[in-house]
């Protein structure tokens, strides 16, 4: 099976749950589906096309929506499955049920971001301190620190 | 029996970078396992947002100390493709020249930790030994030897020599024959092998399900390597073999390691002798088109992925890192269970985990004031020459 191949593939086999499919370069697949779909879509490109291998979830926020981009892989390409979600009401369906290595990424998104992971098995904070400040989510376009002023002991001014 | 919580880390002799291990024992054996991270991330996606790509480079080189080749080389590929630049094929081989001395420095000091951990330290203080030889091949090319700034956006910024080419040679000639005596005494000497058997098992199954990559994915018996199923710069031209083992315990990571450190030496042997004539880079620009590009490379802990993509501007509109280790974590938990108290260093050291890899941001809470910040290294040198003033602060000496 070549990469036209899976394309056309998925396509049939998800039918209109997919919203966008594209294949910008070799061995790169991007698939646009509803944050409803995700779940089922996910289970789907596991069981059938070999997607077993999750490496990484990118939050990405947009100003306009916030998108998480979920980059599986297997033997043949890596393929990018894109959610949008509404940037005032950010959820999303966990799928640690359907890849359980899924859970350091998605803590990662819900601390960084405020994504809000519905039925995550572990929803502790990964990497920001557990006294952490609610609401502030530093990857966030609008999360913004004012440097303090310099003082610099010695110049009198 | 009653079972017990005990903390290793965030500082802790066995653990050469802040992690905070959380054991759940019951006598001697560990029933559960828990990992929290964040005792070193500094920031570094954020921070790239505002950095231009070719600063980024800089950035990236310093997300790691030994695998600091992987990152810029998964970034500028990145960062190659979006601007849609042919890098010219000599660029390539030096890039993978450096590539695989560098899996080649990093595999032999993690057999001398791995040995350290089993309390075998003349292997320990003989891969060590070793690791200078390539550590000065790094230098002879680069110039430097942790962070050899090696990549640039359009190829490498350094030619190789014939000069330089014949001490490769020579060092390549050198560390083989001592990895045979290496892989002889590992599979031999009695004690060491008895040790690292069926200690940290991860069945194949749990190794797939939990996204576990490089070295210890291949040793549960999965043969997945980026460089063969991904292949990026010039890895489809390049002969070499998969390295996997199924024991899928602490000896068959040193097994793949082993086998990986003599195929890195074929790889490097066959790049001097096919070194193509041309070029080392292209001139890239300065701005990138809007689009967007998913980077793997085969670091020498595993699969590592950069996502990036360009807003028109000469910033990154976003920039993510994933580095090998944060994907083994879960896989560790795994290993660590049902094990013994005396066999978590090594099991957490088979890994080969690289905590600074694996977090990228640092910030600092003044709990006084109840503020946070993000700081760079000079204000946290500022803030502290200034209360060791205020302080009136007198060394004891």
């Amino acid at each position: 099976m070549n990469q036209q191949e899976l394309i056309e593939r998925i396509k049939t086999e998800l039918g209109d749950k997919i919203v966008e499919i594209s294949s910008p370069a070799e061995r790169r697949v991007f698939l646009t589906v509803t944050g409803e779909n995700l779940v089922d879509t996910v289970k789907k490109l596991r069981d059938s096309f070999d997607f077993y291998h999750l490496s990484t979830i990118t939050g990405m926020d947009t100003l306009s929506s916030f998108e998480i981009l979920y980059h599986l892989a297997n033997k043949l390409c890596c393929l990018t499955v894109r959610v949008s979600i509404d940037r005032n009401n950010p959820e999303i369906m966990t799928i640690c049920d359907v890849i359980p290595g899924a859970i350091l990424y998605e803590r990662e998104i819900q601390d960084l971001l405020g994504i809000v992971v519905k039925n995550i098995p572990d929803p502790r904070p990964l990497v920001l301190p557990d006294d952490w400040e609610k609401g502030n989510y530093p990857l966030r376009k609008d999360w913004n620190y004012q440097a303090p002023e310099e003082k610099i002991p010695g110049e009198n001014k | 029996m009653k079972k017990i919580t005990i903390p290793i880390g965030p500082q802790h002799p066995a653990l050469k970078e802040p992690i905070s291990l959380r054991m759940t024992i019951e006598g001697e054996v560990v029933k559960d396992a828990d990992v929290r991270l964040g005792y070193n991330h500094r920031g570094l996606e954020k921070l790239a947002e505002n950095k231009t790509y070719i600063q980024n480079i800089y950035l990236m080189e310093r997300i790691c100390g030994i695998c600091s080749h992987s990152h810029t080389t998964c970034y500028v590929q990145a960062v190659e493709k979006l601007c849609g630049l042919e890098v010219p094929r000599r660029g390539l081989y030096i890039r993978m020249l450096v590539c695989e001395l560098e899996r080649i420095h990093s595999h032999l000091l993690w057999l001398g930790v791995a040995a350290h951990e089993a309390g075998f330290d003349s292997l320990f203080m003989y891969t060590w030994r070793d690791r200078e030889v390539v550590m000065d091949l790094l230098e002879i090319i680069s110039g430097n030897r942790v962070h050899y700034a090696i990549n640039t956006i359009g190829g490498v910024r350094r030619d190789v020599n014939e000069n330089q080419k014949e001490k490769i040679l020579e060092g390549i000639k050198f560390l083989k024959m001592r990895t045979e005596y290496y892989t002889n005494l590992g599979t031999t000497e009695p004690t060491f092998v008895v040790r690292i058997t069926k200690v940290g098992m991860l069945p194949k199954e749990k190794a797939i399900a939990l996204c576990a990559v490089g070295p210890t994915l291949r040793a549960s018996g999965v043969a997945s390597d980026i460089r063969k199923d991904d292949p990026y710069a010039a890895y489809s031209e390049i002969p070499f073999e998969l390295c996997t083992a199924n024991t899928c315990d602490v000896l068959g990571r040193v097994v793949v390691r082993v086998k990986e450190l003599v195929e890195s030496y074929k790889i490097v042997e066959y790049i001097i002798n096919n070194l193509p004539q041309g070029d080392i880079k292209v001139r890239a620009p300065r701005k990138v088109q809007p689009a967007e590009v998913v980077s793997r490379y085969e670091a020498p802990r595993g699969e590592n992925i950069h996502y990036v993509k360009s807003n028109g501007t000469d910033k990154p509109e976003r920039l993510k890192v994933r580095a090998p280790t944060l994907a083994n974590y879960p896989a560790t938990i795994e290993m660590l269970k049902n094990c013994f108290v005396a066999d978590i260093p090594l099991i957490f050291a088979a890994i080969d985990p690289c905590v600074c890899c694996a977090e990228r941001f640092v910030e600092l809470k003044d709990i006084r004031k109840g503020t946070s910040k993000v700081l760079s290294m000079a204000d946290i040198r500022r803030k502290y020459k200034y209360n060791e003033i205020k302080k009136d602060f007198v060394w004891p000496l």
